[in-house]
């Protein structure tokens, strides 16, 4: 298509002379007669390029051409100034009203050719570079979007992995308060019959003697361990038969049971009872009413723990202001979700200074957290030591976390923050944790190193005590 | 006649406790029940009932324990002692470890936490019945 240049000028000759000029160089040529009708025509149909007349009545060439700026539909069309003004003062004026070239008359059909030529060209590459711009734009902007995306996923992966523990996390406290609840149900009815036939059957002495034990079995004995449990029930087995006490190993069963490690010769008088084990059965029924309840508030207490750490792991500000926060409780947020994971075969050893709390993105932290224990863990291939130190290093809170596993070889150290390296098999790591980690801590302005041997390797990341918090002086 | 013992190995106080008084309260003074926290005190709490004659007849496990899992523990028991009955009570196990203690430890059965009494004490009393 051939390009479309208008010529302004009052002067009919003018016009006629540059339309030859410009139609012989192949272009389709628009004359306008005055500058109102030459601001009409370019706002409809823009042209790729105006000569414009500077001495017209009405509207002169300086005028028209900031109209012809001051409208987005026409800013961008180069003009070239066409007069027989020749002062430098002239020149001057027109290029600050916004022309590109200035063409004094008389003039050479080739010089107008020429600077036509070289104007169209440089608008061409002008447009050609606009457009690039437009898709390096919209190019980056699918980046980020991506890269956001990807930090998502990996936030998302890293849960993934914690939800199996986290299922057993839950159903052991939610198991054993069914057990509990189904246990103090039955003791209760139970305890219907076995209470009339104890007052029935026992002297006042005797009644007095079974609920001040039983006020000594409830009254907080530490909970034992079940190998706790099996020595006391032999030492009281050996003990009731030497007091000559018949079912003295059922009598010291239900005894261990309870925990009771308290004096027994107090109670020899009730324990010699004929129906004896009848008694001590019914001891152990209401006391079973406590101690289920007891159970039952520990596993909510775990429950709620655990529930508790979710909801911090994956707390999210959408102030997106940094808060101030306690480092160790963002770690044992994540260790407690790890808990199941560590638990099979990793020591671990958390030695934590007391550090002020810091300003930072908690969550974002809980992701670096999360990212360096399940790394090495997996370098620990799940048994070995995972040391966690909080100290304070001049300015910095330092978090070193250590692993005993295998370590990382020299040749790949200076890799590991690079995006997409990854020693995992394909498709078990995105290759991206550690580049999210290091991303995360510059966003805190601190910095993370790391050393590895054989049996230890240590990341130790450096967050500012004070930093000039950038979102909260807005 | 000897005694016949029930062993139960958890690594969680809190389900020890409940499980103790759901056997106590549904079976009864008819057997001993024993109790371990990891698979290495299980280990020696049936080689001291061994030696004092008392059988063991079933053994309820849970999978995810330190130093050794569920799965491995019934896979070692089975191998020295085939006639005890398994059974895995767990919140959260891997299916190919079960399969592995079907293949390789003729598991009874798996139950899952959190379990009912009936299912607990119905596995229990089939697992019983197929000792018999």
């Amino acid at each position: 298509m051939k390009l479309n240049i208008m010529v302004v000028d009052d002067i009919h000759a003018n016009l006629r002379l540059l339309s030859d000029i410009l139609g012989a160089g192949d272009y389709t040529v628009r004359p306008v007669p005055d500058g109102n009708l030459a601001l009409t025509a370019a706002r409809s149909v823009p042209p790729d390029l105006i000569l414009l007349d500077i001495m017209m009545p009405g509207m002169d060439g300086y005028e028209v051409c900031r109209y012809l700026k001051a409208d987005a539909r026409t800013a961008d069309i180069p003009v070239i100034f066409v007069s027989a003004k020749d002062e430098t003062i002239d020149k001057v004026r027109a290029f600050s009203a916004g022309g590109v070239d200035y063409i004094t008359k008389p003039f050479q059909a080739e010089e107008v050719l020429a600077r036509v030529r070289t104007h169209l060209s440089i608008r061409k590459l002008q447009h050609h570079l606009e457009e690039k711009n437009r898709e390096l734009a919209d190019a980056l902007d699918q980046l980020k979007a991506a890269q956001h995306q990807i930090i998502h996923q990996e936030k998302m992966a890293a849960l993934g992995q914690l939800v199996a523990g986290i299922a057993h996390e839950i159903n052991t406290p939610l198991g054993a308060i069914r057990a509990s609840a189904e246990n103090i149900s039955h003791a209760t009815e139970s305890s219907f019959d076995q209470i009339p036939k104890i007052f029935q059957k026992l002297s006042q002495q005797h009644q007095d003697d079974f609920f001040l034990f039983l006020r000594e079995a409830v009254r907080n004995n530490p909970p034992l361990s079940s190998r706790e449990t099996r020595n006391l029930r032999r030492v009281l087995k050996e003990e009731l038969e030497s007091r000559g006490i018949a079912s003295a190993e059922l009598l010291a069963g239900i005894l261990a049971n309870m925990g009771f490690g308290g004096d027994i010769s107090r109670f020899v008088s009730l324990l010699k009872e004929k129906e004896n084990t009848f008694i001590m059965q019914t001891a152990y029924t209401l006391f079973m009413q406590k101690s289920n309840s007891d159970n039952i508030v520990k596993a909510v207490e775990r429950a709620s723990k655990t529930v508790f750490a979710l909801k911090s792991y994956v707390h999210y500000d959408p102030s997106g202001k940094m808060i101030r926060a306690k480092l160790s409780e963002g770690i044992d947020v994540v260790l407690t979700l790890y808990h199941n994971q560590l638990k099979k075969g990793i020591e671990v050893i958390a030695e934590y200074e007391d550090v002020p709390d810091i300003l930072c993105y908690p969550d974002e932290l809980n992701q670096v957290w999360t990212n360096l224990i399940h790394n090495a863990v997996y370098a620990m291939n799940g048994s070995g030591k995972l040391k966690i130190g909080i100290s304070q290093d001049n300015d910095f809170a330092a978090v070193a976390i250590s692993d005993s596993g295998s370590g990382i070889i020299p040749e790949i150290q200076e890799h590991i923050f690079d995006p997409f390296f990854t020693t995992k098999p394909a498709g078990e790591g995105s290759g991206l944790g550690l580049d999210i980690v290091r991303k995360i801590i510059e966003r805190h302005r601190g910095r993370i190193t790391v050393e590895s041997r054989t049996g230890e390797t240590t990341f130790k990341v450096f967050l500012p005590k004070q930093i000039v918090a950038e979102s909260q002086t807005i | 006649m000897p005694k016949k013992a029930i062993l139960c190995v958890d690594d969680e106080e809190i389900i020890l406790n409940s499980l103790r008084d759901q056997l106590q309260t549904r079976l009864g003074d008819r057997y001993i029940y024993e109790f371990a926290e990891s698979a290495g005190e299980a280990m020696e709490v049936i080689e001291d009932l061994a030696s004092e004659g008392t059988d063991i007849l079933i053994i309820v496990s849970d999978w995810l324990m330190p130093d050794m899992k569920g799965d491995e523990f019934l896979i070692r028991i089975h191998r020295k002692f085939p006639g005890i009955v398994k059974v895995m009570l767990t919140g959260h196990a891997d299916e190919s470890a079960i399969r592995r203690v079907q293949e390789q430890a003729d598991l009874h059965r798996c139950i899952f936490k959190p379990w009912t009494e009936e299912e607990l004490i119905g596995t229990i009393i089939s697992g019983l019945k197929k000792n018999e």
